[in-house]
């Protein structure tokens, strides 16, 4: 346990000392004017320093992935710096592996900017964009499950289906600072002026909350994206999804998207856990799916029914897919798509690699 | 009376903002020590013990997580939905690392709710602190007798 509690202590530690010396160093400190080299110099932003990278990014319009808004408690805004920073910070081992290390991959909101610095980011961000959209609808699809439709006005936006968009959760009222939470989208890509979103209410959670209690038709908000490699691969291996609640969001995206490009010459098997007939929605919408596409094949489960007529399948969702792995779908090149917590996740790939569906076939959201 | 400097520090991380948005002290006006004291005495007339409150709290969460995200029945008594999150968040007295779980417990034949997070359990096992009193999620002892026995 010292090994945590060590760099744990300091972490704090850091993270209070950290906002005392920002504002000593602002008024003391003058880094001057600095450049970041972005991959080998295809592009040069010259800023004045002594900001962390992630903010003086994001302040020219380039945007690392972040889920917490900057506090260091995501570990979502990795970034390879191939210039000397100095030693990694105590804020920034638990969310790297050794590996990562080794690649000089750091923490963009821990890393302060106090001289030159070339960084490598990947070109998808240079694809990401901050939108000011306004609510154009929002629809409660669950007890606890919002559709909420953005509309981007004359702004247009470019993603593949199973990406993910940030939204921007304003000060509401303890909360003081502004923060950012990401989210899959589940809109089709074609829709090129519309950002659609499904929001879990996460009891307690900050951005959960205001989306269910605060949020408005109507209110302006900002969102930040499109960001993430979840997407189906271009083969004709037989797709497994699996989802449950919200993690429905990427599949809708993707499966219209195919169903809309005539993409329907593989297996699609869609796999969805839910507790009770509540919890289950876009049923018809994707049972009329099914109808129209052979190929797509739709296994809403419920995990206990508690006396309701119930025709569908029965069971933990994981159990319901072992069983379709070892019966129905035990034929054929496999590839695993998942969107869920990462106990889910986990549970999913030990059922589909026990079925000889390859670890390195298993596709899933890493921001969940 | 003054704070050793342990609780100092801890009551400084504990304010909104600095670890958690919300913060863990809630609306209480005495310091963290006073709130500790106030329901280790509550506790004590209620028959709680700390640390047997925290197992039962987190077998639940243990029994909870089966659920993959969706709430399950636990024992035939408790509706057990366990929201996990990626990241970590650190123990306001700095000696752990917790995961981003929160859990929210009903009792099906009463319908008592209550909700509470990985932090949580550590915080009560360890520092006998069951957050203050109009924070997020705060534990109040005599609920959690009601929900837990
Ligand atoms: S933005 Fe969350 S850890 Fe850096
Ligand atoms: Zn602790």
């Amino acid at each position: 346990m010292e090994f945590i509690i060590a760099p744990l202590i300091i972490s704090i530690l850091t993270g209070i000392l950290a906002a005392i010396i920002s504002i000593t160093d602002k008024i003391v400190n003058n880094y001057g004017e600095i450049t970041i080299s972005i991959n080998n110099g295809k592009k040069e932003i010259k800023i004045d320093g002594g900001e962390n990278l992630l903010t003086t990014l994001s302040s020219k319009e380039i945007y690392l992935p972040s889920a917490c808004g900057g506090r260091g408690s995501c570990g979502a805004c990795k970034c390879k710096v191939t210039s000397d920073v100095g030693e990694y910070l105590p804020t920034e081992i638990p969310y790297l592996t050794k590996e990562e290390m080794k690649e000089n991959i750091r923490l963009g909101c821990q890393i302060k900017l106090k001289k030159d610095i070339s960084i490598e980011i990947p070109d998808s961000l240079f694809n990401v964009k901050k939108y000011e959209a306004v609510v154009e609808k929002i629809v409660d699809v669950t007890h606890d499950i919002k559709e909420v439709l953005f509309n981007l006005g004359n702004e247009e936006i470019n993603f593949t289906a199973g990406m993910y968009m940030q939204l921007c959760i304003p000060p509401y009222d303890k909360i003081k600072n502004e923060t950012q939470r990401a989210y899959s989208i589940s809109s089709k890509p074609s829709d090129k002026h519309h950002i659609e979103l499904l929001i879990r209410l996460v009891p307690g959670g900050i951005a959960t909350t205001w989306v269910h209690t605060y949020l408005k038709e109507g209110d302006k908000v900002k969102l930040i994206g499109p960001f993430g490699e979840f997407e189906a691969t271009p083969t004709n291996s037989t797709m497994i999804c699996v989802a449950g609640g919200s993690g429905m969001a990427p599949f809708k995206s993707m499966l219209y998207h195919m169903y809309e490009n005539n993409i329907n010459d593989r297996e699609i098997w869609y796999f969805f856990g839910a507790r009770t007939k509540k919890d289950l929605f876009y049923l018809e919408e994707l049972a009329e799916l099914q109808e129209k596409w052979p190929n797509f094949h739709f296994v809403p489960a419920l995990s206990e029914p508690e006396g309701e007529e119930w025709k569908g399948e029965s069971g933990l969702i994981t159990d319901v897919l072992d069983r379709y792995l070892k019966t129905i779908i035990n034929s054929g090149y496999k590839e695993g798509y998942l969107c869920g917590s990462p106990g889910m996740i986990n549970a999913c790939n030990n059922v589909m690699t026990a079925n000889g569906i390859k670890l390195e076939n298993i596709y899933y959201d890493k921001f969940a | 009376m003054k704070l050793s400097p342990k609780y100092e520090k801890a009551m400084a991380n504990m304010q909104v903002g600095i670890i958690s948005a919300q913060g863990f002290l809630g609306d209480e006006e005495i310091n963290l020590v006073d709130i500790i004291n106030r329901d280790e005495n509550e506790f004590n007339k209620l028959g709680l013990k700390f640390d047997e409150v925290a197992k039962k709290l987190k077998y639940l969460l243990e029994k909870g997580q089966k659920g993959l995200g969706e709430p399950i029945t636990v024992d035939e008594r408790w509706l057990v939905q366990v929201y996990e999150a990626k990241g970590k968040m650190p123990c306001p007295f700095e000696d752990y690392m917790a995961q981003k779980s929160v859990v929210t417990l009903t009792d099906k034949n009463t319908n008592h709710k209550l909700m509470y997070t990985d932090l949580s359990i550590h915080l009560i096992e360890k520092h006998h602190f069951l957050e203050g009193k109009g924070s997020t999620f705060r534990l109040e002892p005599k609920i959690l007798k009601k929900i837990l026995y």
